[in-house]
């Protein structure tokens, strides 16, 4: 098989999936440790407010995961994805900006602002696939 | 920017994954530099320039300043 990339780089992903393969791992168990602990009816409210913001720990750890491995890749790689960050940026927060619009004077159903930073990460994805593409 | 980073690869017998492996930088970023999509930064150039023992200027030239002196 021929050697795509330098091993130095290699390992960078390597460690970039253990990472991210943690984080998603405490991500799971937070939500649903969480949506396991609100049914509790004598929870205080306090309680719900730590069970709602757990899953914001893994998901930081994500972040940091994210970081080392940005720090790890080449310039090339790294513009990537700084590009493909800026156009989920721009398309996910025009996006979310229209449709707020749209709920508010066109009677569109209310979507959670939950699912804004899925779409960013989702996108984001998506974009990078798209310029690996363009540049391949 | 035009460079001959293929030509200097070729001449050494480098794969692109040799060369990417000698710069610490990922196959494809080589292979973007070699298609002139991507000009690298200045640290590179001179890494690439280093690596093949010879100045940048006659590995990088602005596709401009090409076409001025060929006028």
């Amino acid at each position: 098989m021929p050697r795509e990339t330098s091993p130095k780089i290699i390992s960078n992903g390597r460690r970039y999936m253990g990472n991210m393969a943690v984080a998603s791992v405490l991500y799971t168990g937070a939500v649903f440790g969480g949506a396991f602990a609100i049914r509790n009816d004598d929870l205080p409210q306090w309680g719900a407010i730590l069970a709602a913001l757990a899953p914001l720990v893994p998901a930081l750890l994500m972040l940091r995961a994210y970081m080392i491995f940005i720090n790890g890749v080449d310039e090339f790689q790294r513009r990537i994805q700084s590009e493909a960050m800026l156009y989920s940026a721009a398309i996910v927060g025009f996006g979310s900006f229209a449709y707020g619009f749209l709920e508010e004077w066109a009677d569109f159903p209310h979507l959670p602002l939950i699912w804004v930073f899925p779409a960013l990460m989702g996108v984001w994805g998506a974009a990078a696939c798209v310029m690996r593409l363009r540049y391949k | 920017m035009r460079n001959r980073l293929k030509v200097l690869r070729a001449e050494r017998n480098w794969s692109q994954a040799d060369l990417a492996e000698k710069l610490d930088v990922s196959r494809q970023s080589v292979n973007a530099i070699e298609t002139g999509k991507y000009d690298p930064s200045l640290p590179l150039a001179f890494k690439i320039a280093t690596l093949f023992g010879l100045p940048i200027e006659q590995i990088f030239s602005a596709h401009d300043v090409v076409v001025q002196a060929a006028e």
